[in-house]
């Protein structure tokens, strides 16, 4: 499976039960990059796509039990530990922002043998800068 | 800092009061609130502001408290929304002095300043800048590491969704003090019903490394700080 996760510049991801940030254009890259597989989430996640008319979208609480090679999974409130040695890839999206965190994405990817194999920036709708930074084993 | 936290009870109760209305059914006791052990923050009242219903509205304000006595700031209150976020650039704030305020330098502290002029509501939520009501001495370590991250969490979920927060600063003084101890943050996003913000926490009003007498503001080098002060 491959990860989708937004952090912070500390990694967090979530404050209080709620995600630290969002972003429409953000959605629609993340989206766009799906639409020719299947983007899977749960149903704290999937509210924030209500909007967006994307098929791709499958919404379970069980997502990362039931997603397949090449799938995607977006996280947002979720410990992938349990997972990781199904995880091929992980799509990383940074706020370039400091917010609070209590629970951060748990994946130290300077180990493990993951690779930076793409950086990119982009401006999203409420953020004047998103970097994509794309890892694989 | 725990002692000086239960020399303010009487302080937090009576802030109990007022926000009372606030609470009702909540009895959490701010004599709860831990020392400082490396955390910037600790959450209050198990995060959950102590706005209540009624409070919330789509109606944009900003209010600030008159200086008491000594000259320090109270509670900075306000619904927050694209209406009271700023639209030009950042102005000079450097002629407000606030209470306790000193203009010192350790080696140990990322700007070198052990102090800045702190807004309750920051700049970027409410655009006020030389507001003498508006700004306490703060120490770095509680304006960046504390403060700023909450703000950028609000400001940045209002330009997304064009909701409304309720948001509250109160510093918090221990007695007669001129610096305060701490600042207590909430804000709860309106349209939502908190859904996408919630929060009530303390910000400690410490710089790791540094001694601070909140009577006067004046500091001293800990004596486990290996970096000195800076002329």
């Amino acid at each position: 499976m491959i990860i989708i996760v937004c952090v912070d510049d500390n990694m967090g991801m979530m404050f209080n039960r709620r995600r630290q940030s969002q972003d429409r254009v953000l959605r629609e890259h993340i989206l766009e990059d799906t639409k020719d597989s299947k983007l899977w989430m749960n149903h704290y996640s999937a509210k924030q796509f209500s909007e967006n008319n994307a098929p791709q979208i499958n919404v379970d609480d069980n997502f990362m039990s039931e997603a397949g090679d090449g799938e995607y999974c977006f996280v947002e409130d979720c410990d992938i530990t349990p997972y990781l040695r199904w995880v091929e890839k992980v799509i990383l999206y940074r706020w370039n922002r400091r917010y609070p965190a209590d629970q951060t994405f748990s994946v130290d990817l300077a180990e493990g043998g993951w690779k930076l194999v793409h950086t990119e920036d982009f401006a999203g709708s409420s953020h004047d800068k998103i970097t994509e930074e794309i890892y694989t084993r | 800092m725990k002692k000086s936290i239960r020399a303010l009870l009487p302080l937090f109760l009576a802030i109990g009061l007022l926000l009372s209305a606030c609470s009702a059914g909540n009895t959490y006791s701010l004599d709860s609130i831990p020392d400082y052990s490396g955390s910037p923050y600790v959450t209050v009242n198990d995060n959950q502001p102590y706005f209540s219903d009624s409070n919330l509205t789509t109606t944009s304000f900003e209010s600030y408290s008159n200086l008491d006595s000594p000259g320090r700031c109270g509670v900075a209150y306000a619904c927050v929304s694209t209406d009271t976020m700023p639209t030009e650039e950042r102005g000079s704030i450097g002629q407000i002095k606030p209470t306790g305020w000193h203009t010192v330098k350790y080696d140990c502290i990322d700007g070198k300043y052990l102090y800045n002029r702190c807004h309750l509501i920051g700049y970027q939520l409410t655009a006020e800048n030389a507001n003498e009501k508006n700004l306490i001495t703060g120490t770095r370590y509680l304006n960046v590491d504390g403060m700023l991250p909450f703000e950028n969490m609000v400001a940045d979920y209002i330009k997304e969704t064009d909701n409304h927060v309720l948001y509250r600063v109160t510093p918090i003084f221990d007695g007669d003090n001129l610096v305060a101890s701490g600042v207590l943050m909430e804000a709860k996003s309106v349209e939502d019903k908190g859904e996408g913000i919630c929060f009530c926490i303390f910000c400690y009003n410490v710089q790791p490394g540094v001694n601070i007498d909140y009577a006067t503001g004046e500091s001293t080098l800990a004596e486990s700080s290996t970096a000195g002060e800076s002329n």
